[in-house]
């Protein structure tokens, strides 16, 4: 066959232009062994840039484009329908990277970077002159979702699902869903209580009947590929037999025994067999095992003796649940940074330095104090209140680096609930820049300084101490050149968001990439922020990156429309990049079966051969690089096709 | 100055990604690689890496995700033991063993990917050029099966 | 067991009494210090330029003699370990000064003669510069010198001062977990019994060499260390280093006579403590130097 191949340059405005030589990248290209046509523009991917491509592949009769621009992560799919509209196989259209690899990372070297793009442009157009017209291939799909994580993003995404008709499976890890939003008093900058708000969600998520709702469960394994997901969850063991459970309450009220309740972030106590608070959904208690006194000494019993359902069961194993799904959506919210990192602070030994979700018990009216703020070492009245932003943020020495978003705006509130608690107090709040993005939050800062009276300071806080039954508190006033001493009755650490501790752990089960600090990596940061890179995973919330209330609930309604919009088409379409078998080659030595992992391949005994799956290969390589007579290929990056990269790859 | 011409198998989850991610934080390094993109390390055949160095490759790195998090599950394993067992192999064709380089880098990494970079042509650079004896060596031998374009198959 | 010991220039003159202690502290404890044979002063302060060797040669050619002993030094001065280890740190990490100095102590014709004697290779960080505490911590074992402890000292309210040079910067110094709230004088007086008082001033500066400039400055920071360990109801505070000692303890002279009500309280080095805890003739603790004489605290606990 002969070639025709077309090559594109991009200029990207002078993303690349202005390293790359693109005249002479296109000029040069022109000359090589088929190649019909070389041109370059200023945007390959505007609208005139694809309409080039477009009237290119007619007038030239191409048989191959390569679009020598930005990843393939970015326009691959761009360019790919440009080429379909002109009747070019998809398949046949390739990018050459000379964006991320070439221009922006040799900025300092414009000839060796133009030397670079050649060969990395001579790669693709040998590969494309050996690429296949493909169709992708269809697979059937579950339409049915799960979402990990039972906070408001998840709650969200599980509704939003539900209501367009697919069936949800919604996992939360701890006993009742609500997360962490269910702890927060008010919300800024409406100051509407949070859990009314919040509330009337959860109990929707619990009666919707397309949801499925599993509380105090995991995830233990995942496998399979979008469309067709297997996870196994683990349903812990609560000891309660929660389907028999009427919600009474009686056995939490006789348990003798108290712990520090998470709920109420250490400020108040839970007892062992407990619902985390009052609107916990579903209301049924569980019963931590490790507090509790029968499972210490076999002795007590007494929530066994007392439930009048007999729904108490010592006996109680984990469980393990099987589900299919097409379609998994990861919104494992945040934790707060460990205050025991923050030497400077106490490190969580001084008792009237708080964090911000204590504070948040502190202000709510169904906290430990009802409502009123008084600190946890006395119970008095706090006159001076001093709020820490930044604490573990921004610091990329000692802590995170990034900016935690949310907490100038939370401690702002703070600030304005204490003084609307405590009106003849005093607010301070240390800052080293008050950021205020988002729709109204300018104005909520200006009334908090305007009308409430805060103090804002520019500075960092340098130590935090006990002094006579007050909180030292040494800081720095930059705007005045002064050192700022106050004895403070308690502070409020605005301490830096950080991925929830499951985080890590579940990126592992599910195969998806992390970013540096743990948080989830989005396909791409601004045109494919909810998605992840691995197909048929989907990001909501905070496990993303940090967030308010209103961008957690946005993005989990942007990855249930992406989830709906997956699920609109009854199969599945996947790449047809997969590995296949020469039959008449193949000796039948069966290596290929032994690498497999998705059990791709199966053995035809009566030919005495292997034959792969497509509908299951997912395209890895391991069988091709295992197969010791090279009788296994990929579709379109075949043996051939690599070693004729590598050598284009090193033509001078 | 010699400058080596290196040839990068990344895989397209994690340090193709990672290589992404070094281009759009702008940071800069060695422009001698040129990277080709396989969909996992594991799809890496000794003959790929034997034919790079035919072809006049001073060095050959491949970037693989991380031990535990191959998108393929275990496809990184393959590639580990498959490098450890050419290492030797090359010694004994007279290439010098550093000329091969295995990293994991993740999607996040693409500091590691300019350091590694950076670091193994520093490396390659002090190995000088390969000395192609090799291909007389060579030259007797037939190319890999593939070496010339196949029709492929279905 | 012999360790290479470098005491450097302070407690060869005004801080014998700290010298003496600390070797006396380690012979009951099984460790000999062997005092270098050959050294200089460590250069007091570690310079901050990075274009010039000559302001960190002296402590480098005590390193390198240093190595010629053993893997490790240990030193007790503050400022001494504080050098010692920073230098430490740039000839293990910077070529380009490893290089230049190591030029420079080949060439000096002072000292070419030793170094080439036994100077094989160049000084490229091979000895690890250890504090006397962390050589109880990490060599001895504050199990094993709490074994050798004849006396606890039981109900003995001590205030550990640690100042700024063993800790800062941390990034260079490493010398305890966590810069800001460093333990290791805690666990170190907890395994001879005491009452560890945990006071706030604990890592704040002593005034330092200010005292010879602003005096006025330097007695505030140190009135302040001392107020806030005395608030605690400290019976007396230990530390490490003899110009904290000095700022703290003589200048309390001062204090008084600043401050109505101001109330005195001992300042010792925290090896004449393990000196008493490990009964130690008094002769050996020599207490006279001291402004504010520690022997009553003690003897009100029956410990001399």
């Amino acid at each position: 066959m002969e070639h025709r191949i077309g090559v594109f340059v991009c200029h990207c405005g002078s993303n690349i232009a202005g390293v790359v030589d693109v005249k002479r990248v296109a000029e040069q290209l022109a000359d090589y062994p088929g190649v019909a046509y070389s041109t370059d523009y200023l945007y390959m991917c505007s609208d005139p840039g694809q309409n080039m491509v477009k009237d290119a592949i007619k007038k030239h009769s191409l048989t191959g484009v390569v679009v020598s621009a930005c990843s393939p992560t970015l326009h691959e799919a761009t360019f790919r329908r440009a080429g379909a509209a002109s009747d070019l196989n998809q398949y046949r259209v390739e990018m050459a990277n000379i964006r991320e690899h070439c221009s922006w990372v040799h900025r300092g070297d414009k000839e060796k970077a133009t030397e670079k793009a050649i060969k990395i442009i001579k790669t693709m157009i040998e590969k494309v002159k050996q690429n296949e017209a493909l169709e992708p291939i269809s697979v059937p799909m579950t339409h049915r979702a799960l979402v990990v994580g039972g906070g408001i993003a998840g709650i969200q995404a599980a509704l939003d699902i539900a209501n367009a008709g697919h069936d949800v499976v919604l996992v939360e890890k701890s006993p009742s869903v609500g997360g962490h939003m269910a702890q927060l008093s008010e919300t800024f900058p409406t100051l509407d209580c949070s859990q009314c708000i919040l509330t009337p969600k959860m109990v929707e998520v619990s009666q919707h009947p397309r949801i499925r709702l599993l509380t105090y469960c995991e995830i233990d394994d995942v496998s399979g590929y979008v469309g067709n997901f297997k996870v196994r969850i683990r349903k812990k063991a609560a000891y309660v037999n929660r389907d028999v459970c009427n919600g009474c309450g009686l056995c939490v009220e006789k348990c003798p025994r108290t712990v520090a309740s998470e709920f109420e972030e250490g400020l108040a106590t839970r007892k062992a067999i407990y619902t985390p608070f009052a609107q916990a959904v579903p209301n049924k208690p569980v019963l931590d095992r490790d507090n509790c006194t029968y499972f210490e000494s076999g002795k007590c019993g007494i929530c066994q003796k007392i439930c009048p359902v007999n729904a108490v069961d010592y006996e109680q194993k984990d469980e393990f649940i099987e589900e299919e799904v097409g379609a998994i959506v990861v919104a494992t919210g945040f934790d707060l940074y460990p205050v025991v990192n923050i030497g400077e602070y106490g490190g969580g030994s001084i008792e009237d330095v708080v964090t911000s979700l204590q504070f948040e018990r502190l202000l709510s009216a169904s906290g430990p104090t009802g409502g009123e703020v008084r600190r946890p070492s006395d119970g008095k009245i706090p006159k001076e209140v001093v709020f820490l932003t930044c604490v573990g943020s921004r610091d990329p020495e000692n802590h995170v680096s990034y900016c935690s978003k949310v907490c100038c705006m939370y401690l702002t509130k703070h600030a304005m609930l204490y003084k609307h608690n405590v009106h003849d107090g005093q607010a301070y709040v240390f800052y080293m820049d008050v950021r205020t993005g988002g729709k109204g939050y300018e104005e909520f800062y200006q009334r908090a300084t305007e009308e409430d009276d805060v103090l804002y300071l520019r500075g960092k806080v340098s130590k935090l101490f006990e002094e006579d039954g007050k909180v030292m508190v040494w800081g720095v006033d930059t705007l005045t050149g002064r050192k700022v001493e106050i004895a403070a009755d308690l502070v409020v650490l605005g301490l830096a968001m950080v991925p929830n501790s499951t985080a890590v752990e579940l990126s592992k089960k599910l195969k998806i990439q992390v970013s540096e600090w743990g948080f989830y990596s989005e396909a791409h940061p601004k045109l494919r922020p909810v998605e992840s890179l691995a197909p048929g995973f989907y990001l909501a919330g905070a496990a993303q990156g940090p967030k308010d209330i209103p961008d957690a609930v946005a993005q989990a309604s942007a990855s249930a429309s992406k989830v709906c919009a997956l699920f609109s088409e009854k199969e599945y379409h996947r790449e047809p990049i997969v590995a296949w078998i020469d039959e008449d080659e193949c000796s039948g030595c069966k290596v290929c079966i032994s690498v497999c992992p998705y059990d791709a391949i199966e053995f035809d005994s009566e030919k005495g051969i292997s034959r792969i799956q497509e509908a299951i290969c997912e395209g890895c390589g391991a069988c091709i690089a295992a197969c010791p007579s090279a009788t296994i290929q990929q579709r379109n990056l075949t043996d051939s096709q690599l070693y004729k990269m590598v050598s284009a790859a090193l033509e001078d | 100055m010699f400058e080596p011409k290196i040839i990068c198998f990344f895989c397209k989850w994690c340090t193709y990604a990672g290589a992404d991610l070094a281009g759009t934080s702008r940071k800069q390094y060695a422009p001698n690689g040129v990277v080709l993109r396989v969909n996992c390390s594991g799809r890496i055949d000794p003959q790929h890496i034997l034919w790079a160095f035919r072809e006049g490759a001073d060095g050959v790195l491949i970037g693989g995700c991380h031990p535990g998090d191959c998108h393929y599950q275990d496809g990184n394993y393959n590639t580990m033991r498959r490098v450890s067992i050419m290492k030797p192999m090359l010694e004994a064709l007279g290439i010098e063993p550093d000329r091969l380089c295995l990293e994991w880098i993740s999607a996040a990494e693409g500091d590691k990917v300019v350091r590694v970079m950076d670091e193994f042509v520093e490396t390659v650079r002090d190995l000088g050029p390969l000395d192609l004896d090799l291909t007389d060596r060579l030259s007797g031998a037939e190319a890999p099966e593939g070496a010339e374009v196949v029709e492929q198959k279905s | 067991m012999k360790i290479p010991y470098y005491p450097g220039c302070t407690l060869h003159e005004r801080a014998l009494d700290f010298d003496k202690a600390s070797r006396e502290c380690a012979n009951v404890l099984g460790v000999e210090l062997e005092e270098l044979p050959v050294w200089t002063c460590c250069g007091a302060v570690f310079p901050l330029t990075t274009d010039s060797v000559m302001e960190i040669l002296a402590a480098v050619r005590n390193l390198a003699y240093a190595s010629r002993m053993g893997d490790k030094v240990v030193t007790l001065c503050s400022f001494c370990y504080n050098v010692l280890k920073r230098t430490n740190k740039v000839m293990r990490e910077d070529g380009e000064r490893r290089e230049k100095v190591n030029l420079f102590l080949r060439a000096d014709t002072e000292t070419r003669d030793k170094i080439e004697s036994f100077l094989k290779e160049d000084y490229v960080g091979q000895v690890d510069v250890l504090h006397y505490i962390e050589m109880l911590r990490d060599v001895v074992g504050f199990d094993k010198m709490a074994k050798h402890v004849k006396t606890r000292l039981e109900g003995l309210r001590v205030a550990p001062y640690y100042g700024c040079m063993l800790l800062r910067p941390h990034g260079e110094m490493k010398f305890d977990e966590h810069p800001e709230q460093p333990t290791i004088f805690e666990d170190f007086l907890t395994a001879l019994g005491c009452d560890v008082v945990d006071f706030p001033m604990k890592t704040e500066c002593c005034g330092g060499f200010q005292i010879v400039r602003d005096e006025e400055t330097a007695i505030a920071c140190s009135q302040t260390v001392v107020a806030s360990a005395v608030k605690r109801d400290a019976d007396l505070i230990i530390t490490t280093c003899p110009l904290c000692l000095y700022n703290l303890d003589r200048k309390q002279k001062e204090m008084e006579k600043r401050v109505s009500g101001f109330r005195k309280i001992p300042v010792i080095y925290f090896t004449q403590l393990l000196g008493i805890a490990l009964g130690i003739d008094d002769e050996h603790l020599d207490f006279s130097d001291n402004y504010v004489d520690p022997r009553p605290a003690l003897a009100e606990k029956n410990l001399v």
